[in-house]
């Protein structure tokens, strides 16, 4: 049986964002904008979707009277990006024992 | 484009994820400026100071206060490239953690061989009159210091997977153990040869990846 892949994941935007985030403590939304190269607009709005499914908290601050966003992935967004690469892998590399077949 | 992306199959996913893995850890790479300085600074304060013994001369200042000046353009380097960095690692914390207890350690070493210097230094020097060649205190102390350079130093190596610190932190523990052997003088040779290897060394090197990574970048 294949596994059902995370909807909040499923979007490339939001999927390179959580990726990005799984390798650092946490990152400004300058440094998610330039990596992915998505435009400011599209990003702000995958960032609180990513935020409503509590898979990131967002902390908006003041940097040298400049305003900045950071990034930081959860505890539940972890787990939630671990459940998908392993749905993902199993579609790719599906275990022929698992799926009845020799 | 990924916004412009609506459909990729697993296989696309799996590839953007790696990839955007590889780019978030390629986004630090040290400036290698911080291990420079203070592998400069120990190597000059080393050498000056074999040289002052071989040559019978004194520089009208300790050189080692040289290092009480490196913190200025250490603290400077640190806040510079933390406001430049839009992203922070995951053992950020954990190695600033190492180098700042590092050099609390390395304070508290000077201050306790001075006290201890002034509490043994009479009783050194009656030892001294009747056995001319028993060590003197200052002829084991760099022992402690090399010791110590090793720590911090194969701690980032490893952690890091850095060869050259793992090289340098495994030759200053060696140099330790060489150094309650040799007198003074020599001493100053195995402290020159650390701070080499153990910083000088590494630091050039990443200063090297640094400046090929930021040229390929722009």
């Amino acid at each position: 049986m294949f596994k059902d892949l995370d909807p909040i994941l499923h979007t490339p935007l939001r999927l390179a964002v959580m990726s990005l985030l799984i390798g650092v403590r946490e990152a400004e939304f300058t440094f998610l904008k330039e990596k992915t190269g998505s435009t400011a607009g599209n990003l702000s709005v995958q960032l609180s979707k990513l935020k409503e499914a509590g898979y990131i908290e967002v902390v908006k601050q003041f940097k040298d009277n400049y305003p900045q966003t950071l990034c930081h992935v959860t505890p539940k967004g972890v787990d939630a990006f671990e459940a998908y690469v392993t749905a993902l892998q199993s579609y790719v590399n599906p275990d022929p024992n698992k799926n009845g077949t020799p | 484009m990924l916004e412009q992306q609506t459909s990729m199959t697993e296989a696309e996913r799996l590839k953007l994820i790696s990839d955007m893995i590889a780019r978030a850890k390629n986004s630090f790479h040290e400036s290698g400026l911080g291990p420079i300085l203070w592998g400069a600074v120990i190597t000059l304060c080393s050498l000056v100071t074999f040289a002052e013994i071989q040559f019978q001369f004194r520089m009208p200042f300790d050189i080692w206060f040289l290092t009480f000046l490196a913190i200025v353009p250490q603290v400077i380097l640190v806040s510079r490239e933390k406001k430049l960095r839009k992203a922070r690692s995951r053992d950020e914390l954990f190695m600033d953690g190492v180098w700042m207890v590092f050099g609390v350690s390395v304070f508290l070493l000077i201050f306790i061989n001075y006290h201890t210097y002034q509490y043994m230094a009479p009783a050194v020097r009656a030892l001294r009159e009747t056995q001319p060649d028993a060590k003197s205190f200052s002829d084991i102390s760099t022992s402690y210091f090399l010791l110590l350079y090793g720590i911090p130093t194969l701690i980032t190596g490893i952690a890091k997977s850095f060869r050259p610190m793992v090289v340098g932190g495994v030759a200053c523990w060696i140099l330790a153990g060489i150094s309650v052997y040799t007198p003074l003088k020599v001493d100053m040779l195995l402290s020159a040869a650390a701070a080499l290897l153990a910083w000088l060394n590494p630091g050039i090197q990443l200063r090297l990846k640094y400046l090929k990574n930021r040229s390929a970048h722009v």
